[in-house]
C-alpha cells in the first residue's frame, strides 16, 4: 500500500467500527441527561449538607471530595444539554417522574449524626449503582458517532462514579462491624430499592431498555 | 435532612473539645497583649515558645478547615436555586473538595509538628458566621473575611517554614495559600453578582465582613506590627482582588482590635 498521501483509504479504518445510528434520538438523550443532571444536583447537594452530619473524620472528608464528584456530573450534563437542542437546561432538569423525586428525597432524608450507614448505604449501595447502570445503558446504546459528545461525558463520569463507590462501600464495610449494623444497611437498601424500581431507574421506565419515547432503530 | 444546621448539632467524634468564642475572648491570657510591648511577637524560631505557638496555631488551622468544609458543604444544600444559583453552589462543591484537601493537609503537618487531634479546643465560629441565612453574607463572612485571614495565616505559616528550616511547612502552606486565593477571589465575584441589584444587601454583607475581620484580628493576633504573631499578606490580598484601600481597613480593624484587647487588660489590672 502507498503511503503517500494520495492513494484514498476509507473514513473508517478497519478497526474503528463504530456504527449510525444509536438507539436514542436528540430529544430522547436531552431527556435523559436532563434526568441524569437532575440526579447529580440532588447528590451533589446532600453530601455537602451530610459534611456537618458525620462525626466521622474519614467519612467527613470523602463526602468533600465526592461533592464536587457530582456537582462536577452536573454541570458536564448541563454544558451538554443546548448541545441537544435543549435552549433552557432548567427546563429539562427534572426528575424522570415522581418515583425518581421520592427516590433522591429518601436517599436525602437521614441526618442525625448516628446515622451514617443509612446516608452511605443510600448513596452507595442503591444510587449509584443505579447511576452507573444508566449510564453505561447510554454509553452502549446511543450512537458513537452522533453522541459521541454524550459518550465522552460519560466515560469520564462513570470513571469517577467507579471509583467513588469503591471507596463508599470500603467505608461502609469498615462501619458495618456487628449484625445489628448489617441488618441496618440492609433494610435501607431494600427500603429505598423499593423506591428505585417503582420508579423504573434514574431515567424512569427504560433507563435500561425500551424507552417510553420514539426510538430510532438501524 | 433540614435546612440551616445550628452550630450545636455540628458533628464531632469524642476526641474534639469544644469552647465558645466568648470564653476565648474572655481568657485572661489574651491580657499578655500589654506584655508585648516589650519584644516582638511574631511567630519567629528563635523565640522559646515558637514550637508551641506553631502547633496550637495548626491545631487552629486543622479545625478551621473542618468548619470551612462543613460550611461550604451546607450552602450547596440550604438554598434553593433562586437564592444561591447552581454556579454558585458549583464553586461551593469545589471549595469543599479544597477544604477538605487542607483538612487532610493539617492533619499531616499536624503530626510532622508533633501535636494531635484533639490537644486543643475548638471554637465554632466560623461555622457560625459559615451558617447566617444570607448567602450574600457567607461569602462575606466566610470567603472574603476568613479565608482572607487563612491568607494571612498561611502566608505567616509559610515563611515560619522557611525561617525555621521546615520545607514541608512551606511547601504545604504554599499550597494551601493558592486554594485560598482562588476562594477569596471567588467570594468577592458572587458577592458582586449576588448583590448587583440590591446595594443595601451588598452594604450590610460587607459590614458583616467588617464585624469578622474585627472578631478575628481579637488580642493583636493579626496586623502589621511587631506585636501580631500573624501579618497581613498584603501582596497575596492583591492577588485575590483586595484593593489597597480594603487592606488598609483591614490593617486599621487590626490595630484597633489590638488597642480593645489592651483597654480590657488595663481595667482588668
Amino acid at each position: 500500500m502507498s503511503n503517500d498521501g494520495r492513494s484514498p483509504r476509507p473514513a473508517f479504518a478497519p478497526w474503528d467500527r463504530r456504527e449510525l445510528p444509536g438507539l436514542f434520538s436528540v430529544e430522547e438523550s436531552a431527556r435523559r441527561v436532563g434526568a441524569y443532571s437532575w440526579v447529580e444536583q440532588r447528590l451533589f447537594e446532600a453530601l455537602g449538607g451530610w459534611i456537618a452530619t458525620v462525626p466521622e473524620l474519614d467519612v467527613k472528608l470523602v463526602l468533600g471530595r465526592h461533592c464536587y464528584h457530582h456537582a462536577w456530573h452536573a454541570e458536564q450534563f448541563q454544558a451538554r444539554l443546548p448541545e441537544l437542542r435543549e435552549m433552557n437546561p432548567a427546563r429539562c432538569t427534572v426528575p424522570a417522574n415522581d418515583g425518581v423525586a421520592a427516590l433522591l428525597e429518601a436517599v436525602i432524608e437521614p441526618e442525625a449524626t448516628e446515622h451514617t450507614i443509612e446516608k452511605l448505604t443510600g448513596v452507595f449501595r442503591v444510587l449509584l449503582p443505579r447511576k452507573i447502570a444508566a449510564y453505561t445503558y447510554h454509553l452502549n446504546a446511543t450512537s458513537s458517532i452522533t453522541d459521541a459528545p454524550t459518550q465522552r461525558s460519560l466515560r469520564f463520569i462513570l470513571q469517577d462514579e467507579f471509583e467513588d463507590w469503591r471507596e463508599g462501600e470500603m467505608l461502609l464495610q469498615s462501619l458495618i462491624t456487628t449484625p445489628e449494623a448489617a441488618a441496618r444497611a440492609a433494610a435501607r437498601a431494600a427500603e429505598l430499592e423499593a423506591l428505585a424500581v417503582a420508579a423504573g431507574g434514574i431515567a424512569g421506565p427504560g433507563t435500561l431498555g425500551a424507552s417510553p419515547t420514539p426510538e430510532v432503530t438501524p | 435532612m433540614k435546612r440551616f444546621l445550628p452550630v450545636d448539632e455540628l458533628a464531632r467524634d469524642e476526641r474534639f473539645v469544644r469552647t465558645s468564642i466568648v470564653a476565648g475572648f474572655n481568657d485572661p491570657r489574651n491580657g499578655r497583649a500589654t506584655e508585648r510591648a516589650i519584644s516582638s511577637a511574631r511567630l519567629e524560631p528563635g523565640r522559646a515558645a515558637a514550637p508551641d505557638r506553631a502547633r496550637a496555631l495548626m491545631h487552629g488551622i486543622f479545625v478551621g478547615e473542618i468548619q470551612a468544609l462543613e460550611g461550604a458543604g451546607r450552602t450547596t444544600f440550604d438554598f434553593d436555586d433562586a437564592d444561591a444559583p447552581f454556579a454558585l453552589k458549583l464553586d461551593m462543591a469545589r471549595q469543599c473538595w479544597d477544604e477538605a484537601r487542607h483538612v487532610e493537609i493539617s492533619v499531616k503537618l499536624g503530626e510532622h509538628m508533633g501535636t494531635e487531634i484533639g490537644e486543643y479546643t475548638e471554637s465554632t465560629f466560623l461555622y457560625e458566621a459559615a451558617c447566617v441565612p444570607d448567602p450574600a453574607m457567607r461569602l462575606s463572612g466566610v470567603n472574603r473575611a476568613l479565608e482572607g485571614l487563612a491568607i494571612d495565616v498561611f502566608n505567616t505559616m509559610k515563611e515560619f517554614g522557611d525561617a525555621s528550616g521546615d520545607p514541608v511547612l512551606h511547601f504545604c502552606e504554599d499550597w494551601m495559600l493558592a486554594d485560598e486565593v482562588t476562594h477569596v477571589k471567588m467570594g468577592s465575584d458572587w458577592l458582586r453578582r449576588l448583590t448587583e441589584q440590591d446595594p443595601d444587601r451588598r452594604a450590610r454583607a460587607l459590614e458583616f465582613q467588617r464585624t469578622v475581620d474585627k472578631l478575628f484580628s481579637l488580642g493583636g493576633f493579626r496586623g502589621e506590627t511587631e506585636e501580631n504573631p500573624v501579618q497581613i499578606a498584603r501582596r497575596f490580598r492583591e492577588l485575590a482582588g483586595f484593593d489597597t484601600d480594603e487592606i488598609d481597613e483591614i490593617a486599621a480593624l487590626a490595630a484597633e482590635a489590638l488597642a480593645d484587647a489592651r483597654s480590657r487588660e488595663a481595667v482588668a489590672g
